[in-house]
């Protein structure tokens, strides 16, 4: 009795969570005529023409040119977080080097708004030439991303045993050799799923991409937006919505895949942050 | 970490070179931070001093603290405080207590299946922004299901981004995006306490209220608080969903801080305005991350 109560609130919160995106899946499916006669969840005839007008590029909208901005962006913000924050994770989970500066100001990073700096990047970003590129869209997740790699990061090589590295020093290794050589293979688990969490989270950024760029760097967040800004005809709502399961897709898929680690790192940064 | 305490001089030559190493190792992220961060924050506070126009953006001619006085006289910079503030606090508790119950009440199920688990994040995957242009499409009057089903239901559906209403229609969006984080750390804490516990409770008699009330929730009650706390900094610096859902709403109704500050840079120009009142937002989070700092600094000093 209780079993299938559990059962129905969980079927239900599922479907009240994902209650947007299986609205927009469907009406991906559905043909502009049939959407103005049938706004309700079941679908009479089902069709892919939306899916196949998104995949022709028209100038203006170009949703192929914003899915390889948000691509090229995010790889540079996950990547690059994951760069700069391993070797300094390394020199405070063993040297205590920046465990008392460097390692909360990080952290708190995670609490302070950053629209806070998004006007003076702005600025800076003019100057550099960055406005508008992807490697200026990606330099700003890397900062969203890093004090979650960070703290991810230095849990990971805390949890090793000292003895590792005392070991490789007597066998004559540098610093630097026991970093790269013992260290690294052994939180390559935790090296992955920083990419792949710092991947989604950067993928589905919002404010700095519709403030820094204008054109060439649009990532896909924003770039769907454009769909719904209505041109003379009003939104093509099949259409947009087959965009936003397009734009939705990789880091969805990426979660589904990864949900263990996700979970894990999720809660890691947030307990131990 | 001993060699902290010890004064440099006495370090020896090896013991030095190590530190050397260890400040290497730091020095890229180091160098990253004072660029990308440390840069635009000293930027900031120069032209938050400054009488600056987009025409003078190179050349700003310091005025004290005139942009300063200027947000404070504004209106819609309280407006957009009083959002920010009320918004963080309704999402985190809502967010908080459904979390609660549903990673308590699912633990068996999701205990056996940690498969089930991997559905209930998928909100988590999305990007709050297309949730908010999803739901563009859920609520809308003619192809939105949501009042399709209340038109054939009931003959009526309310205007759900209308000036009354949207704050609460916003308030839903956000709680049932972010849920999931809140249901997933619960059940992460719930999953870690320690059976013996339970069960000495039980052995005493105690009721599944009881064991509810006076073992699970206070074992809990630290990952409860991080939660809160991380719900209510995300809820009050909302941005994406807001601006794709409504943009600043009818009358402003749905202005949060990020959008004034936004909006004053982007769509008024008024760039000094737009600064002072990042510099005081920025001013507000250190002042609630000094008094979290401090408060849980007391508490686990209370507790050793």
């Amino acid at each position: 009795m209780i079993r299938s109560l559990r059962w129905i609130v969980y079927v239900v919160a599922v479907l009240v969570l994902n209650f947007p995106v299986i609205v927009t899946l469907v009406t991906s499916l559905k043909s502009g005529g049939e959407l103005s006669v049938n706004p309700g969840l079941w679908i009479n005839q089902p069709t892919f023409d939306n899916y196949l007008s998104v995949l022709q590029v028209s100038d203006r909208l170009n949703i192929f040119g914003y899915l390889v901005n948000s691509l090229i962006a995010s790889s540079i913000g996950a990547l690059l977080a994951i760069l700069l924050a391993f070797p300094a994770a390394y020199a405070i989970a063993r040297g205590s080097f920046g465990r008392r500066l460097l390692l909360p100001a990080i952290v708190n990073l995670r609490a302070v708004p950053l629209i806070i700096f998004a006007i003076p990047i702005y600025m800076m970003f003019q100057w550099l030439g960055l406005l508008d590129t992807q490697l200026g869209l990606g330099i700003i997740l890397t900062i969203v991303n890093l004090p979650l790699a960070l703290v991810v990061l230095v849990n990971a090589i805390a949890d090793l045993p000292i003895e590792l590295d005392e070991a490789a020093k007597i066998d004559g290794a540098g610093t630097f050799q026991i970093m790269t050589v013992i260290i690294r293979p052994l939180v390559q688990p935790a090296i992955v799923t920083c990419a792949i969490f710092g991947f989604i989270t950067a993928w589905n950024e919002f404010l700095f991409g519709l403030m820094l760029t204008t054109n060439h760097a649009v990532p896909v967040t924003v770039g769907a937006s454009f769909f719904f800004a209505a041109s003379g005809g009003g939104v093509q709502w099949g259409l947009a919505s087959a965009v936003m399961i397009v734009g939705a897709l990789p880091p969805a898929v990426l979660g589904l895949l990864m949900y263990r680690q996700i979970s894990g790192s999720l809660t890691a940064g947030a307990v131990k942050g | 970490m001993a060699s902290r305490t010890v004064p440099l001089h006495v370090l020896s030559g090896a013991e030095r070179r190590q530190r050397r190493e260890w400040r290497l190792l730091s020095t890229p992220l180091v160098v990253f931070l004072l660029l990308f961060l440390g840069f635009p924050t000293i930027l900031d506070v120069v032209y938050s001093l400054s009488q600056v126009t987009f025409e003078t953006l190179r050349t700003p001619t310091i005025s004290g603290v005139e942009n300063y006085g200027e947000v404070i006289a504004d209106g819609a910079f309280w407006l957009a405080s009083w959002f920010s503030l009320r918004f963080g606090l309704i999402t985190a508790a809502a967010e908080c207590l459904i979390g609660l119950f549903l990673a308590i009440f699912l633990s068996p199920l999701i205990a056996k299946r940690s498969a089930l688990m991997a559905p209930l994040m998928l909100p988590l995957m999305v990007a709050p922004a297309m949730v908010g242009l999803m739901y563009r499409l859920v609520l809308h009057e003619f192809v939105g299901p949501v009042p399709y089903y209340l038109y054939a239901l009931f003959g009526n559906s309310p205007t759900f981004l209308g000036a009354d209403t949207a704050f609460w229609t916003l308030c839903v969006v956000e709680t049932l995006q972010w849920t999931p984080f809140a249901l997933l750390l619960f059940y992460t804490a719930y999953q870690a306490i320690p059976e013996e516990a339970r069960q000495a409770a039980q052995l005493d008699g105690a009721s599944k209220w009881q064991l509810l009330t006076l073992i699970d929730l206070p074992l809990m009650a630290p990952t409860i608080g991080v939660a809160v706390f991380i719900r209510f900094i995300d809820g009050f610096r909302v941005f994406d969903n807001v601006y794709t859902l409504v943009g600043s709403g009818p009358g402003g109704s749905t202005t949060s801080l990020s959008i004034y500050i936004y909006e004053a840079f982007f769509k008024q120009g008024a760039i000094g305005k737009a600064i002072a009142a990042s510099i005081l937002l920025f001013i507000g989070s250190l002042v609630v991350l000094m008094a979290i700092g401090w408060l849980s600094g007391r508490r686990t000093e209370a507790s050793s």
